[in-house]
């Protein structure tokens, strides 16, 4: 599950700047909490973000996928391989900062992702589109921020269908990694070069849309905010505020 | 009248290419005139589209000789893939047809004016609460001309817009195109449909390797229509009629 999730949750709803905000605050808040313990609340906090959004196990199931590779190397390297004091589990010595180190980087990368997931999943690009347009936000800033947000998907999408007109003519997919292997190449080239080339013709039909006149666009549907999210998002300001200088005020305690 | 566009011994030559696409055109398009740009693949005709409406070289990049003077204030450009023409940023056909308008930031209430004429001129309003990706290619390409439309361009470029469509949605679309002229606006179709040019030109160039070999108003430059080769293969005296309304005319005579 990366992208967008049609659905009518509490944060399908809000402004799309709310949301972010939420995403952002668990971004933030990853780097200014420094213990264990600190950081799986703010794990706990992506999941429950995940909850609002209606998408809980989705979020939290690629989440720990994508995380898991993280998760083994942050391991191997500070649990394994980092210094003493050593604890002996089993056949294995682990160290006991090191394993603690790994919660915390572990922690931050799962909550992040977490945040983003969701994120990505309930804000709909042309709402956000509206928001940062209804914002004089200049068309270029809003074009790469949504492409980026978008182009997962729309890759999948088009990888779907490469992938089924290589069938047919013939691409086998099962067998050996090595087979598998080759199998990308069919893949891939289309994909990419397709890409580089409808690249080309979109910038020029934008351009030929006024999207580069460098005029405010009208917004024509901007979203609804309201005066409590606002003060959400200032909320979430603040706190991140404090939880830096926090972090600043401990480390030179 | 004025021209919308003056072209003058243009050469234009694309980056690291050895040769020039376009090689001492000379040309103009007025108001309210269908200028049909036919030749065959490579001749020069898409480039000499994007010459026209100032793309070349700014975006696409070449050298320009000559002289080019565009009075069009604005020039709206509809390419032959109508699915790489999408912002990608709409939710709807609506707001798609109206995102050309509202990047020269009118009041909303213009630009909704401006998309729901669009969308009727091009017979499309009952799709405007449609997903635009959802759409045929048929569809979508008439979307595409509503939102250039949408725009109040005073010249409108189509480079091959029917490349991708069946026969009826290529039908449909090149039959608004006299009312598009009439409305005014400069027409210039790129084609290698000569059948379906010969039913809407009101003045045909005809490039070969990127020169000007025939400019005129038809039956000039439209010898190669299936309905002239028929006549002339029959013994039938020049000029040759190029579509079956004037082989009608000419049989009743």
């Amino acid at each position: 599950m990366i992208g967008y999730v049609e659905g009518r949750s509490p944060l399908h709803r809000a402004h799309p700047y709310t949301t972010l905000a939420l995403a952002g605050a668990i971004l933030f808040g990853a780097f200014a909490l420094t213990r264990p313990a600190e950081v799986w609340l703010l794990v706990l906090a992506g999941a429950a973000l995940a909850a609002t959004g209606g998408l809980l196990r989705a979020s939290v199931r690629t989440a720990l996928v994508l995380s898991l590779p993280v998760w083994t190397l942050l391991f191997v390297v500070h649990g394994l391989l980092g210094g003493a004091p050593l604890v002996a589990v089993g056949p294995v010595s682990l160290s006991a900062p090191g394993v603690a180190r790994a919660l915390v980087l572990g922690g931050r990368v799962t909550a992040i992702v977490l945040g983003f997931l969701t994120a990505l999943a309930t804000i709909e690009p042309h709402r956000l589109v509206e928001a940062m347009t209804a914002r004089g936000v200049p068309f270029g800033r809003i074009f790469l921020l949504t492409s980026t947000l978008t182009v997962l998907p729309r890759m999948r999408e088009r990888a779907g269908h490469i992938l089924e007109a290589q069938q047919c003519r013939g691409l086998r997919l099962g067998g050996s990694p090595v087979a598998r292997l080759r199998a990308l190449g069919p893949l891939a080239f289309p994909l990419i070069l397709g890409a580089l080339a409808e690249v080309d013709e979109q910038v020029l039909a934008l351009d030929a849309r006024g999207a580069g006149t460098g005029a405010r666009r009208t917004a024509l549907n901007p979203p609804a905010d309201s005066t409590a999210q606002r003060a959400l998002r200032w909320l979430l300001l603040a706190l991140i505020v404090a939880a830096y200088a926090w972090k600043f005020w401990r480390m030179r305690g | 009248m004025t021209a919308l566009v003056t072209l003058e011994h243009v050469r234009f030559t694309y980056s690291g290419a050895s040769r020039p696409a376009l090689d001492g055109v000379s040309l103009t398009i007025a108001p309210g005139e269908v200028l049909a740009v036919a030749g065959a693949t490579g001749a020069g005709a898409s480039t000499l589209l994007l010459v026209a409406t100032g793309y070349a070289p700014r975006v696409v990049g070449g050298t320009l000789t000559g002289v080019r003077a565009i009075t069009a204030r604005r020039c709206g450009v509809v390419f032959s893939r109508p699915w790489t023409q999408l912002t990608g940023l709409c939710s709807t056909v609506r707001e798609e047809v109206a995102f050309g308008a509202a990047s020269y930031g009118l009041p909303p209430g213009e630009v909704a004016d401006a998309a729901a004429r669009a969308m009727a001129a091009l017979g499309i309003a009952r799709l405007a609460d449609r997903d635009p990706a959802r759409l045929s290619g048929g569809e979508l390409q008439r979307v595409v001309v509503a939102a250039t439309l949408a725009m109040g361009p005073d010249m409108l470029a189509l480079d091959d817009p029917a490349a991708e469509l069946d026969p009826e949605a290529a039908d449909a679309l090149y039959a608004v195109l006299p009312d598009i002229a009439g409305a005014g606006t400069g027409v210039l179709l790129a084609t290698p449909d000569l059948d379906r040019a010969a039913r809407v030109a009101t003045r045909v160039v005809r490039l070969e390797h990127g020169r000007v070999v025939a400019d005129g108003t038809p039956p000039r430059g439209l010898e190669e229509t299936t309905v002239a080769v028929i006549a002339r293969a029959a013994g039938c005296p020049a000029p040759y009629p190029t579509d079956v309304a004037a082989l009608r005319a000419r049989v009743a005579r």
